[in-house]
């Protein structure tokens, strides 16, 4: 029996892509949620290997995997209030 | 015209592995008369796919092992050594000699009196004894996958960097791109760090290590943008290839290589080099770990190896800047051979690529050590001044002068 | 990112010592900034009350430890004060010789920090070995490298050591020269310390004056206040020398104070060059104090970081009634909220660097 590996991989890589952008999409803690949108953007650029367009894997994870989840926390560190767990962020005395 | 000493490492990995599985093989076969069974086994073994894999990994082994084993100690105490000679002291002084056991403590040979090579090797020692803490309120899984995702980050960039026209793992077309690709992955692993490990330092730190890495990634790429108009290629042993030649200048030979940082590439030149040293993270651009105003930026909170890790890939991350700066403006490995021994039928030049390739790394790796340490670190919002304000601009400049070069001819 | 408060200290390498200054940033710009003090709190003044005078002169070297010699002077002035005594010649001049060494291995203790502050390690290497040029003639002198116990009430503790001068001759020339030539390469010579000390940390001289800022950091502000021109002590009536003021006009900034500091280095080596020749060559060096005294005592001095000041009162007894220390640090650091505000939160370490902390004479 002929085993299609590209197809498993295809596979593997969807499954992979679903469960990072339902996790983007259910987490709770926003940093986090920037980070498995960062895992969904490289396995989308696997795909991409996959059908052999290089060129379009190595611009997928130099702009989306190193930059856009960058800016993404940047936005939201920079627009929440509370980023960090622990509480005591009022002045000294 | 340049030859280098292995002509391909992957040709000649295989046929040692396939002579070894070759012996592997007959062993098998001498055993499968008394357990058949075997005999499948050996057939298996012989398969060219197999072969092929073995070998991968193994020249994946060797080039690691040679990046983090050899180049990586000894860009270490290349640094360590040249700033202590700076600053009017020995440096590092652990060598073999050190030992403390009978052939090398010898009364004559005082520790003190020690190269220093080793003394990276008894850091890493140290470092490994020592407790791994993770911080009560860290975020636990973030904090321990970043060193991992920055130190696989930069190891990505030497599974395509050739130290030769020949010593490779694999040589894509797109081997420029894929080098910046992996570069560029790292300010994804330094904010994680900064994020998770739930400290004020380290949050700072993280935020000004990606502030700035993203914007002189910018400026990078506009570069090689730059450099691409010229040579037409991404391949790094092709733009070698281009290199390897006199100039010639208004149709006269010039007595100089053509390399790209002599002609309108200069520009581009200084905008590379510049980023690089903010990619290196190293003293004029090495806000991150600005140890003075945030005790270590965003390694603060990581101790043991896995600190080490981080600190010595920002080594790595040098030689691999140096390379590609060599790779792609001073020629690469291209130099002359001047004699060509044959040692059992196999030609070794004297003075192959590798060599001329290794003084030119360690040759801008000493430089931007002495540039580094001596001068004071840059605030952080000047680095972004002058990485938006002055780089972005020149570095289109450079694209814009590459492009009207290349069409006047 | 909200506002939130940063500890730069205890344990930071921002301090020079142990002490905290909590920083509110709001993003990299700080918006507020408080010290914290009393670390380091020893409780000086209460010690010195149950010491005999002469011993306590081994305390004040504790004050601060790298400018051991000028605070044991200043509390040995209050105390000749109070008993009315008065040094022979000879022992004034070696204390002005002693004063200005101790002047040159603080100051280069304080660039010697500055450099790293900065994130320039070289700097640190260079002046530390420059320092040990002085500290091997201070150890000539006192016999100690480290809280150097030289001064005595009516004197100081032994003459000065045979071929005393022309070895500080030799150094001073070596140090001059090293001076000229290769400290302004990596200080003000070098376009990336500049753009990290001009134009941070801005103090107004009537800011100075109100927050009871002293010494080069009033005079970095363009006050000419120097206590060994105003109000001379010992023998600094004689030398011919400048204070160092900044007068390119402008608020006194981080690059002032470090042109101020290091030009003091330059004439500090002016004076004991002086002192040198125009010293007596024999004669005695100390007058034996009487041992109960009663009165009141006070001394103020030029200290490394500003004016040090003791006022020392006697009951009739062999230990003073009460003793009171002005630390010219203390004072400074009521104003690095001003310094502070407004700042870059790198500018934390260029700022409070260059107005020199010493711990140990600020929680005293």
């Amino acid at each position: 029996m002929a085993v299609d590996w590209e197809l498993i991989a295809f596979f593997i890589l969807s499954a992979f892509e679903i469960i990072g952008s339902v996790l983007v999409v259910i987490n709770k803690r926003l940093v986090r949620a920037a980070f498995w949108l960062a895992m969904t953007l490289v396995t989308i650029g696997v795909i991409y290997l996959l059908f052999l367009s290089e060129f379009v894997f190595l611009i997928q994870i130099l702009v989306y995997a190193g930059a856009v989840p960058v800016l993404m926390v940047f936005g939201i560190m920079l627009t929440r209030r509370k980023i960090m767990d622990e509480p005591g962020q009022e002045a000294p005395e | 015209m340049s030859a280098p000493l292995i002509p391909n490492l992957f040709a000649v990995c295989k046929v040692l592995v396939a002579a070894i599985i070759g012996i592997v093989q007959s062993i098998i076969y001498a055993l499968s008369g008394p357990i058949p069974p075997l005999r499948g086994l050996g057939d298996w073994l012989g398969l060219d796919a197999v072969i092929t894999v073995v070998t991968y990994l193994i020249v994946v082994t060797i080039v690691v092992l040679w990046v983090t084993v050899l180049n990586l100690f000894t860009v270490m105490w290349v640094e360590r050594k040249l700033y202590s000679r700076l600053q009017d002291r020995y440096g590092i002084m652990i060598s073999i000699w050190s030992l403390p056991f009978w052939p090398f403590n010898r009364v004559h040979r005082p520790t003190h009196k020690g190269l220093g090579y080793l003394q990276n090797l008894a850091d890493g020692v140290k470092l490994i004894q020592k407790e791994n803490i993770t911080p009560r309120n860290a975020d636990s899984a973030m904090f321990h996958i970043s060193p991992v995702l920055i130190a696989s980050s930069t190891l990505m960039v030497f599974a395509v960097l050739p130290w030769s026209s020949g010593f490779y793992v694999a040589n894509l077309d797109l081997g420029i791109l894929f080098i910046l690709a992996a570069f560029s992955l790292a300010p994804l692993g330094i904010l994680i760090a900064g994020y998770a490990a739930n400290n004020k330092y380290t949050l700072v730190g993280g935020f000004r290590a990606a502030a700035m890495l993203l914007s002189y990634s910018i400026p990078m790429v506009l570069a090689v943008i730059a450099l691409v108009v010229f040579t037409g290629t991404l391949d790094p042993v092709k733009i070698v290839q281009q290199q390897d030649r006199p100039l010639v200048a208004f149709g006269t030979t010039l007595p100089l290589p053509a390399w790209y940082v002599f002609g309108p590439q200069f520009l581009g030149f200084l905008i590379f080099s510049v980023a690089m040293i903010a990619e290196m993270e190293r003293v004029p651009f090495d806000i991150p770990e600005a140890e003075a105003e945030l005790v270590e930026g965003w390694t603060t909170e990581y101790s043991g190896m896995r600190f080490g890790i981080v600190f010595a890939f920002k080594w790595l991350r040098m030689l691999a800047a140096c390379a590609l700066i060599s790779i792609l403006y001073l020629g690469g490995w291209s130099g002359p051979v001047f004699t060509t021994l044959s040692v059992g039928g196999i030609p070794v030049p004297i003075v192959p690529e590798e060599i001329w390739f290794l003084l030119r790394i360690y040759f801008l790796a000493a430089f931007f050590v002495v540039l580094s340490w001596s001068v004071p670190r840059v605030r952080i919002d000047q680095i972004l001044n002058i990485g938006w304000k002055r780089l972005i601009p020149y570095s289109l400049l450079a694209i814009l002068v590459a492009a009207g070069f290349r069409v006047l001819g | 990112m909200p506002e939130f408060w940063i500890n730069m200290g205890p344990q930071h390498p921002m301090t020079h010592g142990l002490w905290n200054m909590k920083v509110k940033v709001d993003g990299e710009t700080i918006t507020d900034a408080k010290p914290e003090i009393g670390y380091l709190h020893r409780g000086y003044e209460k010690i010195m009350e149950v010491r005999e005078f002469q011993k306590n002169v081994v305390l004040t070297d504790r004050l601060c430890y790298v400018s051991s010699i000028t605070w044991s002077h200043a509390y040995c002035l209050a105390v000749e004060k109070m008993m009315g005594i008065e040094t022979p010649e000879r022992g004034q001049w070696i204390r002005v010789i002693s004063l200005e060494l101790q002047r040159i291995a603080s100051h280069l203790m304080w660039l010697a920090s500055y450099g790293p502050d900065l994130g320039l390690l070289t700097g640190l290497l260079w002046c530390l070995r420059e320092r040990e040029l002085f500290l091997d003639l201070i150890q000539l002198m006192s016999g100690a490298r480290m809280n150097q116990n030289y001064p005595r009430v009516g004197g100081v503790r032994n003459d000065l050591p045979e071929n005393f001068e022309a070895m500080c001759k030799r150094s001073i020339e070596h140090f001059l020269e090293k001076l000229e030539n290769e400290y302004p390469k990596i200080f003000h010579e070098s376009k990336v310390f500049r753009m990290r000390t001009e134009g941070v940390g801005t103090l107004s001289a009537v800011d100075a004056i109100n927050w009871g800022v002293t010494g080069p950091n009033l005079r970095a502000c363009g006050v000419n206040v120097d206590l060994r021109r105003l109000d001379p002590y010992e023998t600094y009536e004689e030398i011919d020398f400048e204070p160092q003021i900044w007068q390119d006009g402008g608020v006194g900034d981080s690059y002032a104070r470090f042109v101020v500091r290091f030009n003091e280095l330059r004439e500090s080596c002016n004076i004991i060059r002086q002192a040198l020749e125009k010293m007596p060559k024999t004669g005695p060096y100390r007058v034996k104090p009487p041992r109960r005294a009663e009165g009141e005592g006070y001394a103020k001095t030029e200290d490394s970081r500003g004016e040090a000041l003791f006022y020392v009162i006697g009951d009739g007894d062999d230990r003073p009634y009460r003793v009171k220390i002005r630390s010219p640090v203390f004072c400074t650091m009521a104003a690095t909220p001003i310094l502070l505000r407004g700042n870059k939160l790198a500018d934390v370490v260029s700022i409070l660097g260059s107005v020199d902390v010493c711990v140990g004479e600020m929680d005293k």
